[in-house]
């Protein structure tokens, strides 16, 4: 074998004299900060699955969409104002970052349904107005709660088999979760590496780019080729048992028995 | 050349450094040793720029390394230019379209001439055996071309300091031997070098100084790597070796090894 060791090129002996000049790097840097939220975002999900005082999911599920079934069923003011309530009191138990971001996700939903019912208002339909864009904020507050409260998205979409949805969903769900973030954390390393050998002045940032993209689509590829083989190695056939528990607690008890009181709440109103 | 004092990080609350204390010379060699999980990889990214401490300080050549100083997009490219960074993935570092472009990346980067970027080029491909492989694209080459490619992209933009995060890893015996011997030609010729590794065999002959990580984060020693590869109860306790692994001294050399039964 030949002695690579020896005899490094002059330049590689010598120490660089370079005077790097100022860029924008503000496409890459503000990509490194997304994926850096995003992956952190799925990271505490998971670390909150891990809590004690939790709801069991499936049951926690149940009880969204009937929540919200019953919502969009209300004709009137008042069983929509019991429910805000109710969403508006269970946000108040949320950590705080995690409740300015319902809340604002939520609003921005309701303002943008005020704003398309707008024309509707200007022809007399003031409930179109008034009570609609409620119920959107409800129905988003309650299903950010619901992401943000559970057991984590493995247990979520575990829980979608009490409602008969079939295993190969479920599987699709759950290896789409696991893909987002490990090329969110392959697409950041190479976010990184773009960042520490952009040295200098870069004109075609474009083009780097799309090298990323390219070398981001070919590991997916070989990921999921990976993954088919790996799996037929297992002895996949199409099916995906997923063994779920249904395990009740006094905690599910007292959520249940909320729930009753805005199904009675709703019977009341109607 | 780099200084970290009280250094602690950690990941959404979970703790990937504490109170690291650290001093490491220009043209020194250094190994960062320790189980997995136990902070090299985000030592390595601090020690890039790519990270800040969220408590104490990082200094480089004395100056304090933070976030506000590598918003200076200028400083910052300095920097990047200075201290070089090859991945343990080597995939997630090549994004060019063949591997001539890869390695001319960097010195294109830096402005200098075309003739110039050929020359380092060929001899960054000429060094590392790469020669016939200027065409192929490298997402199409084996495990240790690409490392060899990701190191070559590197060493084209003639940093004085090197920090490779498990730079052995997937590749075969021979090329690791290789490797080790290169990475001594480079930092005999003046270059920093800093790298995380488990291969202890090779890591006596890369660098004289180890530190060692223990699993709570902390640095659980920092010697010579002689010294710190004698001290097994050492490095059992942090996990680093498994209770069957021994070297002999007497038989001239001194190599870890397991035997078979």
């Amino acid at each position: 074998m030949r002695d690579h060791g020896a005899g490094l090129p002059e330049w590689l002996r010598q120490s660089e004299h370079y005077l790097a000049r100022a860029d924008k790097d503000t496409f890459i840097n503000k990509s490194i900060l997304a994926l850096v939220q995003l992956l952190a975002k799925i990271r505490i999900q998971d670390a909150r699955s891990e809590g004690k005082w939790r709801v069991n999911t499936a049951l926690h599920l149940l009880l969204t969409l009937v929540l919200i079934t019953l919502v969009s069923l209300s004709a009137g003011f008042s069983f929509v104002f019991v429910a805000l309530t109710y969403i508006l009191v269970i946000c108040c138990f949320i950590p705080i970052e995690e409740m300015k971001r319902i809340l604002s996700i939520s609003a921005l939903a309701g303002v943008l349904t005020a704003v398309i019912m707008f024309p509707a208002a200007l022809w007399g339909n003031h409930y179109s107005i008034t009570v609609l864009p409620v119920k959107v904020f409800t129905t988003v507050a309650a299903m950010h709660i619901l992401i943000v409260t559970s057991g984590g998205w493995p247990e979520l979409f575990g829980a979608l088999r009490l409602f008969q949805v079939p295993n190969i969903i479920i599987f699709v769900l759950d290896i789409t979760i696991k893909y987002i973030v490990l090329l969110g954390e392959f697409s950041l390393e190479m976010l990184y590496a773009l960042r520490l050998r952009s040295v200098g002045r870069n004109k075609n940032k474009h083009q780097s780019l799309s090298g990323v993209a390219g070398a981001m689509f070919i590991r997916s590829r070989e990921m999921a080729q990976e993954l088919h083989e790996a799996m037929a190695c297992r002895g996949f056939s199409g099916e995906y048992p997923r063994v779920f528990r249904f395990r009740l607690t006094a905690l599910d008890g007292i959520y249940s028995a909320i729930h009753l009181v805005l199904i009675l709440a709703f019977m009341y109103t109607r | 050349m780099f200084e970290l004092s009280d250094v602690s990080y950690s990941y959404d609350g979970r703790p990937a450094l504490r109170s690291v204390h650290l001093k490491i010379a220009k043209g020194e060699a250094i190994a960062f040793l320790g189980a997995n999980g136990c902070g090299k990889s985000t030592l390595l990214k601090l020690l890039s720029g790519l990270i800040f401490p969220l408590t104490g300080s990082f200094r480089y050549n004395g100056e304090a390394i933070n976030r506000q100083k590598m918003d200076d997009t200028k400083y910052a490219k300095q920097f990047h230019q200075q201290i070089g960074f090859v991945f343990q993935n080597p995939d997630t570092q090549l994004f060019c379209a063949d591997v001539f472009a890869e390695i001319a990346f960097g010195p294109r980067q830096m402005g200098l001439a075309e003739q110039d970027v050929a020359q380092r080029v060929g001899d960054m491909l000429e060094l590392l055996d790469l020669r016939g492989f200027e065409r192929r694209q490298p997402y199409h080459l084996s495990g240790g071309e690409k490392r060899k490619v990701a190191l070559a992209a590197v060493l084209a933009m003639n940093p004085d300091a090197l920090i490779l995060d498990e730079p052995m890893n997937g590749l075969d015996p021979r090329s690791m031997r290789w490797l080790a011997e290169f990475l001594v030609q480079l930092n005999k010729n003046g270059k920093t070098l800093i790298l995380s590794t488990h291969n202890l065999d090779l890591v006596q002959e890369i660098s004289p100084r180890a530190v060692l990580f223990a699993e709570d984060h902390t640095i659980a020693a920092d010697l010579q790597t002689d010294n710190l590869l004698g001290d097994l109860e050492l490095l059992k306790r942090v996990n680093l070796v498994d209770p069957y692994y021994h070297q002999h001294s007497d038989s001239g050399h001194t190599s870890f090894h397991i035997h078979s039964y």
